[in-house]
């Protein structure tokens, strides 16, 4: 194959990837461009609704959605119940996948341990919905951002617990080890050597499970009520007089706006988490 | 492996056993015993009490001759009746109409969507294993819908098949009002999330394949075909078993996207499992159907993972 041929072979890939990555990347595009046009312009714009060619821009969407109270009680909902969910799969889930790194358990083996931890994102959300509404009408704790974060905890901790548990397993025992000789107790060598050399994967772990914690829609529309969160809010809007396109546009790019941003961060993780640490990525 | 005491490996591993165990295996065996039985949930009102009338400042509101004003309030308790009925909730919802029309709509669907997204995954990861320009610009703009919010992508898509005037309107497709086509419009917005996680992956395995083994394969057949048949899919197999997998698992959990794009309409074309049990649970106050249909659907998943659990468990060796 002589040079000309090599290149010739190189731009229509790279036409051909562009072309399917526009595709994808359009409805996202869409969406945005909506969130800044005047309502009328919805639907009437040309071309693909580029801002400033196609039509004038406006912020007023987003100003009009941003000062009602509830978007204000959603947001800050969403974003403890988040942050706080992800903080507890943290400190509960890191010691087990330094467990599952280091230790040989017998009875379960460590590969069973895994594999029942994961098993969780593979039940049906709707199984443990119910007993969990009544449970939490019982205890007294329906619709308190408290006992969404006990589920949101429950079902974003097999992510970091098998993205670090492949970190564990990757560092050199020997560092452990050898702050073990200097003195250090088993604590000691788990939370200053461990731990911080794997600071990268447990940020990444991290990111991913904000994003999912954030995402949750089934559990939010049923264990909330006043308390509700950025999706739940985002549902409101609809059927009240008719469908306000531009709206939703707004509260579509507020919901999803953030998740997208953190996941460019987490790149280099996402296979890893997604395929929960079987490929890596 | 470390030689440390057990003490020291159980507090490691316990506290996420044990926070697992009663948040997820509790709930589970609550939800099976509720799928025997026919939940009532009754509100007795045991009484009233006088309440003053407060304004805005929290002080009591008073009529003019200065007594205080007040407002009636009905005491309430919930009273939950639990009667033991046996397999009655499993029957009724395997003989219901619409459950199987959901179950068979849930099964179309993610054997539809996970094959295309494999396929579609797998195109791409070749496509952009070879060499283009701007690769790492276009692979990040590819992966930006695995992680956007499912519900907020209904409402997107809602947006996108609007028939009336919406950017796909010149295809003439009644994407939303029609039921022939309704499934295929909640198919492709699955397609358009999960495809580029099936692309992420397969090209992250691609480039795990040492470039080597290729050459050494096309130097010994000459047919390109027979390189990727040969030697890549085999490689990449265990891959796509693991993503197949993921991707059943995941997508039978249908729910925000018909949630926000369709409501299970038009009718009942896309009511998916997961969103006809929402609705018996929470709208029609049927706990008992709403446990024995979600337990039904866990089987069916619990079965397709065991086909692979041989394979999932040599992946944690």
């Amino acid at each position: 194959m002589n040079r000309n041929q090599g290149s010739l072979l190189t731009s229509i890939y790279t036409i051909i990837a562009l072309a399917i990555t526009m595709i994808f990347f359009f409805p996202l595009w869409w969406s945005f461009s909506n969130s800044l046009r005047i309502p009328k312009e919805t639907f009437t714009v040309t071309g693909v609704g580029v801002p400033f060619i196609n039509f004038t821009p406006t912020l007023g969407n987003w100003q009009h959605q941003l000062s009602f109270p509830e978007a204000q009680l959603a947001l800050t909902n969403s974003s403890v119940i988040a942050i706080l969910s992800t903080l507890l799969a943290v400190v509960v889930g890191l010691p087990a996948a330094y467990a599952l790194a280091r230790f040989r358990f017998r009875f379960p083996p460590n590969k069973d341990i895994t594999i029942w931890f994961i098993s969780q994102r593979v039940l049906p959300p709707a199984a443990a919905v119910v007993p969990f509404f009544m449970i939490w009408n019982m205890l007294g704790i329906y619709d308190t951002k408290f006992s969404m974060i006990l589920v949101q905890t429950t079902f974003i901790m097999p992510f970091v617990i098998v993205i670090v548990r492949q970190t564990f397993i990757d560092l050199p025992i020997e560092l452990e080890e050898a702050a073990m000789v200097d003195g250090a107790t088993h604590i000691g060598a788990f939370l200053k050597v461990a731990v911080p050399l794997s600071i990268p994967a447990i940020a990444a772990a991290s990111l991913i499970m904000f994003t999912f914690a954030w995402n949750d829609y089934f559990f939010a529309s049923v264990l909330t009520m006043k308390n509700f969160t950025l999706p739940i809010w985002a549902a409101s809007d609809v059927g009240t007089r008719g469908i306000h396109f531009w709206f939703m546009a707004v509260k579509t790019m507020i919901a999803i706006v953030l998740p997208l941003i953190l996941c460019l961060f987490a790149q280099r993780y996402i296979v890893r988490g997604l395929t929960l640490g079987a490929v890596k990525g | 492996m470390m030689r440390w005491d057990k003490k020291i490996k159980l507090l490691f591993l316990l506290p996420a056993v044990i926070w697992v165990l009663t948040l997820t295996i509790a709930p589970l065996f609550f939800s099976l015993y509720l799928s025997f039985t026919d939940v009532t949930r009754e509100v007795i009102i045991t009484g009233e009490t006088l309440v003053p009338i407060l304004d805005k400042e929290g002080k009591p509101k008073t009529r003019s001759d200065g007594t205080v004003r007040t407002k009636r309030i009905k005491d309430k308790e919930l009273k939950i009746k639990y009667d033991w009925v046996g397999l009655k909730k499993y029957k009724r919802v395997v003989n219901d109409k619409e459950y199987q029309d959901a179950a068979k709509f849930t099964f179309i669907y993610v054997i539809v969507s996970v094959v295309i997204e494999i396929i579609l995954g797998l195109f791409l990861a070749f496509l952009f294993n070879r060499r283009i320009y701007g690769r790492g610009f276009m692979r990040s703009l590819m992966i930006l819908p695995i992680f956007a919010t499912p519900f907020a992508i209904g409402f997107m898509f809602f947006t996108i098949l609007f028939e009336v005037s919406g950017p796909l309107a010149w295809m003439g497709i009644p994407f939303l009002s029609n039921h022939h086509w309704a499934p295929f419009s909640v198919m492709l917005v699955d397609i358009w999330q999960w495809t580029p996680f099936c692309f992420l992956v397969f090209l992250a395995a691609l480039q795990g394949i040492p470039e080597d083994l290729i050459e050494a394969a096309t130097l010994d057949t000459k047919s390109a075909y027979k390189v990727w048949t040969s030697v890549i899919l085999p490689l990449l197999q265990p891959i796509i078993v693991l993503v197949i997998l993921l991707r059943i698992a995941e997508s039978a959990k249908l729910y925000d996207y018909i949630a926000s794009l369709t409501k299970g309409g038009p009718g009942t074309a896309t009511q998916s499992v997961s969103f006809l049990v929402f609705n018996k649970a929470f709208k029609m106050n049927d706990f008992g159907y709403a446990s024995a249909g979600s337990f039904l659907m866990l089987i069916a998943v619990m079965i397709v993972v065991m086909l692979f659990f041989t394979q999932l468990r040599k992946t944690y060796e």
